[in-house]
């Protein structure tokens, strides 16, 4: 009895167990499916808060910044003092005034860097950075800020106060342009050259650049009668001529009617570009400091430009006015403009209801961050075009910055108020929109597909566009399947129909073909038939007709020979009668390669090729991709579209033979028909392995991410891109998950596809057995 | 002509065209695999050209070819070898350039460690500063000699100081636990303990090394003098050649002997400069262990799986979801896979195990990087569907009529199945790993990302406790050839070494293929015979 109640035990506790083991499989798919999804979701999402705080401030403020770590900010105020902030205590414990100044307030400020360049109220600039140094003390770590001064240097000779500055350095070269309360331009540029005998030579250079963008002015709003000299000096001045200064004081008068409002200097310090209350970008060269000149004029809002900025790089211009409307600029390659580039709006963002007061950009990405004067504070992304996260503020912004790594937006309000939101951002420029579309790239001429993931700077832009992927992987399974589909599914008629019952082994042995690993087919691919292919190329154009010539031929002899000699098989043998034929006409091809190349491309193919069609060859290209995946798909396509043509009922068969028709006739018109489910299931299986194929690909193509249809040059596709690129990409980062996403789009492709023909071959069992 | 085609019988001729065009295709690949794979390792005569510019140049033929775009001229490459002097191994030379083509006997090849091969003639021996000469009879006794040395000197550098260095990371290991604990009286001894032994395996070090540095010297102190072919003599330490041979004067059995000793040492040995000569040992070995893991790993899955879906599910909605997900598993791209083993396996498991057991280590990842069990297991996943689908095959083969005898004789399910059916099955799973094990020798896409690499500076089996480590990457068969063909700096020498390597891979697959098909044809007609 209790052995009885043990087998019981045991007999339910196994039915269990494997119940659940069984379904393992479901699990695994879940698990994978949830897995992969959960790594590409964080793509798509927007950027977080973590945590806001507010700390006090003591003064009015001009800039605030924040080091690394976010744990120490600093303010600089009006009145020439930078104040240390602990993020983690809001305490201020260091306060420091900037000596150089002298008693003078500081009116503008730029950042450069790290370092900070001010403009004070009585014409001078002053250069001053700050460090964060970090030390180790017993296992714990402290930050010091560190402030340094240059000395200060008299920019404008009249003393006025500087209301807008911008400015940039290198280790030779310092360029600064200033303007002044009463509306001058001054450019001002300092280089150091070493000479043969290590004597340094300094050359300064200051100049008054108001004309420039002042004959606009002039040209507008010069009243009818105003006086012949103002006339003498300013009437020859032609927009985009190179202006000379002849007489400078006299233009005082008309300076304050175009507004100057902001002011944005580049890296290579040869651009300088200038907004005004009237809407316009003044882009002045200045890569000649002796004699700038106005490049560009052109209208970018119906407001007033209220800030502009560089985004990282210094390439495109951050535009944002007095509607509140924020744009990104970039110069654009044309012919027609006499410079042969055009300012052009590349990106817009949403827009803020306010005018615009402050930018910040950041310092990993093409993301910058927009303060208006109505509190809104935005968090945008150039490329993708995103506005990734809105804060707000009750009061009014007046200095912004965006933290180094990236992962926090500080503000200084009216309110004498530091705000701090720590963010969470981590993929900002990956949207459906650059995923999946065309993007505007910088140094691109137009919005294009591009997948480029890694460069050889640290300002690139990786450009994670996956269609080149997806059209590379398109293109090498529609050039395979044209290949595979025809020589499969005949053969496999073939084999169900015609052969010989003592050769029904064959099948095994293309069976086998199935199992060959692709790294073999992928290298035989790459190191020896690419080469060949270049060598015998007009050869190969010739092949499929000398076979089916010989095809043809081994017919006619086989209709010749007498019936004694075909033994005992008769029909169902042709296919081995076939051989040497078709390996003779294989044979005779590669003969009348040089023939041929002559006779068809009049000597040499790749310039016939390029002229006439106008494609360029590749050796590792298309077609010995499409063939040699042709040759891994074909195995598929014969077993499973085999198996369904002989799984035809055999009364159908003969039904048709009884009533007269050929067995041509027969395999045609009723099995072809019968087994079409079954055969279009194995397409659909083939195709779905030639899209997942990894190692043929990688190994037989350039794996140049390019997008066109030609036959003989390479492709890069989703698979082989994964395979390339995963092993160097730091997991969590955009582009791990990018790839992940890759991942994703084969796994549900070939999920659809292969549920699609399973599903079909089941309908078919069904049909058969109704039969 | 028009009622003649009606018939159908030459289209029949085409479909049998297409056939044998897939027939030939196949048979072409393989019959190109085994000559070039196997012509690599036959001794290759040496020949000496002289050219019209008077030079002379000594190598193997590597292969003869018309010159593209001149009618009737052909050229040869010519394997020169010596690329410490010549900076590369192959030379193109213009037939018609040829003056006089000889086979000299006395040209000897030097199969060497480093810069891969030399061609010359044997001058002398140097010792001591001094020149002696040596018959060829001598060389081999000489060359063992040095073969011993440089044994030793192997053993001493991979297994004793090799020893002594795993032994030295597990303590520097231990110590960073301890010193991490709170500093207790025990904690103390024990870091004195651990300290006293890296202090002692410190010393057992520097006193290998000497005995390393000796050996070395010695040596090199015997040296041999080669000829070449432009007359310059070369002068190199006789330990670092492997094999002298005299191509031209081999008979035919010293050749076979050769051969055999050069396939003994591709399949046997570890593969020197760069992977592109020697042996592919450690590429077979990882290739057997991880597709051994695997099958650890996917059999009962596989078994349970398709024992569920033939025995115990009715058409329920699991079983038809267990059969979609089966069917989906077999169709899901293989670097798919490979993307979700780096995902899943490697950085979520690999990275929490490190994190809770080998904290000590890191930022140094254990299991939290590619492995050879990280491998396994992923293609554990990918074949799955192979052996559920040959499982079943066996299970459904085995007659109702047997299962219903056993329910008649009074035994529960479970009994029926274990003690009837799955013997009677066994063949089927058997064929289901052996095309599962085939399957996961030839996959080389997952295995990219999740463990494999170019070289494995050792073997995930050892004699260090606890001998077999699941965490060490591995070398492979498959990526071995992606590697070497693609990646390798000196693609055009490695060629021969990749058609070999692919040759025992094509082997190995279709070996166990074709035992798989046998073995399910015998299942089909032992149980077509109990069946009636």
């Amino acid at each position: 009895m209790k052995n009885l109640k043990r087998r019981k035990f045991a007999d339910k506790a196994a039915h269990w167990t494997i119940t659940f083991g069984g379904a393992a499989t479901v699990f695994i798919i879940l698990v994978f499916f949830v897995f992969i999804f959960l790594e590409v979701y964080p793509l798509l999402k927007g950027a977080k808060v973590l945590k806001q705080s507010t700390h006090p401030l003591n003064g009015e403020v001009v800039s605030i910044g924040v080091d690394e770590q976010q744990e120490i900010a600093y303010s600089a105020y009006k009145d020439g003092d930078i104040e240390f902030i602990s993020l983690s205590n809001g305490h201020a414990f260091k306060r420091h005034h900037i000596t150089g100044l002298n008693d003078s307030a500081i009116a503008s400020i730029d950042n450069d860097n790290n370092h900070l360049v001010l403009g004070t109220n009585n014409g001078s600039i002053l250069k001053i950075s700050i460090d964060f140094s970090e030390s180790f003390d017993k296992g714990e770590r402290t930050v010091l800020p560190e402030i340094s001064e240059e000395e200060s240097v008299l920019i404008d000779d009249e003393k006025k106060g500087i209301d807008y500055i911008t400015s940039r350095g290198g280790d030779t070269t310092k360029v600064t342009v200033a303007h002044t309360e009463d509306g001058r331009l001054i450019l001002k540029s300092t280089e150091t050259r070493s000479t043969l005998f290590g004597v340094e030579e300094r050359k300064e250079t200051k100049k008054d650049i108001t004309s420039i963008t002042a004959q606009y002015s002039l040209n507008q709003f010069i009243p009818p009668n105003s006086s012949p000299s103002q006339e003498g000096g300013v009437g020859k001045l032609k927009p985009g001529t190179t202006l000379a200064i002849h007489n400078p004081t006299n233009l005082t008068e008309q300076r304050n009617k175009l507004e100057i409002t902001s002011l944005v200097l580049d890296h290579c310090m040869e651009n300088l570009y200038v907004g005004t209350s009237s809407g316009e970008i003044f882009h002045i060269n200045i890569k000649d400091k002796e004699n700038p000149f106005l490049q560009e004029k052109i209208k970018v809002s119906n407001k007033t430009v209220t800030a502009l900025c560089f985004l990282l790089g210094d390439v495109s211009l951050i535009v944002g006015d007095g509607g509140g409307g924020v744009n990104v600029w970039m110069q654009v390659r044309d012919e027609k403009s006499s410079s042969g580039w055009f300012l052009k709006k590349i990106h817009t963002l949403k827009s803020h209801n306010a005018p615009v007061l402050a930018i910040a950009p950041s310092k990993r990405d093409k993301g910058f961050v927009t303060a208006a004067s109505n509190g809104t504070i935005h968090l945008n992304h150039a490329t993708s075009e995103q506005t990734l996260l809105n804060l707000e503020t009750k009061s009014i912004p007046t200095a912004v910055t965006f933290s180094p790594k990236a992962d926090g937006i500080l503000i200084a309000d009216s309110n004498s108020k530091l705000v701090q939101w720590n963010i969470s951002n981590p993929h900002p420029e990956t949207s459906l929109k650059t995923l999946f579309g065309r993007a505007w790239y910088e140094g691109y001429e137009k919005p294009e597909f591009v997948w480029q993931s890694s460069g050889g700077t640290d300002d690139f832009e990786p450009k994670l566009c996956l269609i080149p992927l997806i059209f590379g992987t398109i293109k090498g399974t529609i050039y395979s399947m044209i290949i595979a589909v025809p020589i499969g599914i005949l053969a496999a008629l073939y084999t169900s129909q015609f052969l010989h019952k003592t050769l029904k082994t064959i099948k095994p042995l293309i069976e086998i073909m199935a199992a060959l690993p692709s790294v073999i087919l992928g290298f035989l691919a790459g190191l020896w038939l690419a080469p060949l292919v270049e060598r015998i190329f007009p050869a190969l154009v010739i092949m499929p007709f000398l076979i089916i010539l010989s095809i043809a031929t081994a017919f006619y002899l086989w209709k010749l020979l007498p019936t004694r000699l075909k033994g005992r098989y008769g029909y169902g043998v042709e296919t081995l009668f076939l051989i040497p034929f078709i390996v003779g006409a294989v044979y005779a091809a590669t003969q009348l390669n040089v023939i041929s190349e002559s006779l068809l491309f009049g000597g040499d193919y790749r310039e016939w090729l390029s002229n006439i069609l106008g494609l360029k060859y590749d050796q590792r290209n298309a077609a010995v991709v499409g063939f040699t995946m042709g040759f891994a798909v074909i195995p598929l396509i014969f077993t499973i579209s085999e198996d369904a043509m002989s799984n035809v009922p055999h009364n159908l068969v003969s039904a048709s033979l009884a009533l007269g028709a050929t067995s041509w006739q027969t395999a045609i018109r009723v099995v072809l028909p019968t087994a079409s489910p079954g055969i279009f299931s194995a397409v659909m299986i083939g195709f779905g392995r030639a899209v997942g194929e990894t190692m043929i690909v990688l190994m037989a193509t350039g794996n140049t991410p390019i997008m066109d249809w030609n036959l003989f040059n390479g492709f890069r596709a989703l698979a082989a891109n994964i395979a390339v690129e995963i092993p160097e990409s730091p997991v969590g980062g955009t582009l791990y998950r990018v790839l992940f996403m890759a991942a994703l789009l084969l796994f549900i492709t070939t999920f659809i596809i292969n549920t699609l023909a399973e599903i079909v071959r089941q309908k078919m069992r069904r049909r058969y057995s109704k039969l | 002509m028009k009622r003649f085609f009606r018939t159908g019988i030459p289209y029949i001729w085409l479909t049998a065209g297409m056939l044998t065009i897939s027939l030939l295709m196949i048979g072409g690949l393989i019959v190109l695999i085994m000559l070039k794979g196997l012509g690599e390792f036959w001794p290759h005569k040496t020949v000496k050209f002289t050219l019209q510019n008077g030079t002379v140049a000594l190598g193997e033929i590597a292969k003869k070819e018309s010159v593209p775009h001149k009618k009737g001229s052909y050229r040869t490459k010519l394997k020169i070898g010596n690329r410490d002097i010549y900076g590369m191994d192959f030379k193109w030379i213009d037939n018609a350039d040829i003056v006089s083509e000889e086979y000299p006997t006395n040209v000897l090849t030097f199969e060497r460690r480093e810069w891969g091969n030399m061609y010359g003639s044997l001058e002398g021996l140097k010792q001591d500063d001094r020149i002696t000469s040596v018959d060829l009879e001598k060389v081999p006794s000489l060359l063992e000699e040095s073969q011993t040395s440089f044994a030793k000197i192997q053993y001493l550098e991979k297994k004793e100081i090799g020893n002594i260095n795993y032994r030295m990371e597990k303590n520097r290991l231990e110590l960073k636990r301890l010193s991490r604990l709170q500093p207790s009286g025990e904690v103390q001894k024990k870091i004195a303990t651990i300290k006293a032994n890296m202090d002692f395996l410190e010393q057992s070090y520097k006193e290998k090394e000497n005995i390393l540095t000796e050996l070395y010297n010695k040596a090199k102190a015997k040296e041999v003098v080669v000829l070449l072919a432009d007359g310059r003599e070369k002068i190199m330490p006789l330990f670092q050649i492997i094999r002298i041979y005299a191509p031209n004067k081999m008979g035919v059995f010293a050749r076979i002997g050769f051969y055999i000793s050069k396939i003994w040492e591709f399949v046997s040995g570890n593969p020197r400069e760069a992977n592109t000569e020697g042996g592919i040992f450690p590429a077979i070995f990882g290739t057997v262990m991880m597709v051994m893991i695997m099958s650890i790993a996917v059999v009962p899955l596989g078994v349970l799986t398709a024992v569920y879906l033939r025995e115990y599910a009715r058409d329920s909605i699991i079983a038809r979801l267990v059969r979609i997900s089966v069917s989906n598993l077999a169709g899901v791209p293989s670097i798919v896979f490979g993307v979700f083993g780096l995902g899943f396996f490697i950085y979520f498991i690999g990275g929490n195990i490190d994190r809770l057991f080998f904290s000590e280590a890191l930022p140094t990842p254990t299991f939290g990087t590619g492995g050879i069990l990280w491998a396994s297991l992923t293609l554990a996943l990918l074949t799955v569907p192979v052996v559920v689908v040959a499982t079943e095959e066996g299970l459904s083969s085995v007659p109702i009529s047997i299962r219903e005898g056993s329910y008649a004789l009074g035994a529960t399910k479970l009994e029926t199945l274990w003690k009837v059916v799955l013997p009677q099955a066994t063949p089927g799973i058997l064929t289901g790993t052996i095309l599962a094990m085939a399957r996961a020798a030839g996959e080389v896409a997952p295995l990219m990302i999740t463990g494999v690499v170019k070289l494995a500076p050792s073997l995930p089996l050892d004699g260090h406790f606890p001998y077999i480590h699941l965490e060490r990457k591995f070398m492979h068969l498959g990526f071995h050839i992606y590697d070497v063909g693609f990646q390798s700096p000196n693609v055009e020498a490695a060629i021969p070494m990749v058609y070999t390597t692919t040759l025992v891979l094509l082997f190995t697959v279709l070996i166990l293929n074709l035992t798989a098909i046998v073995m399910r044809n015998k299942l089909k007609r032992k149980y077509s015979t109990a069946s009636l």
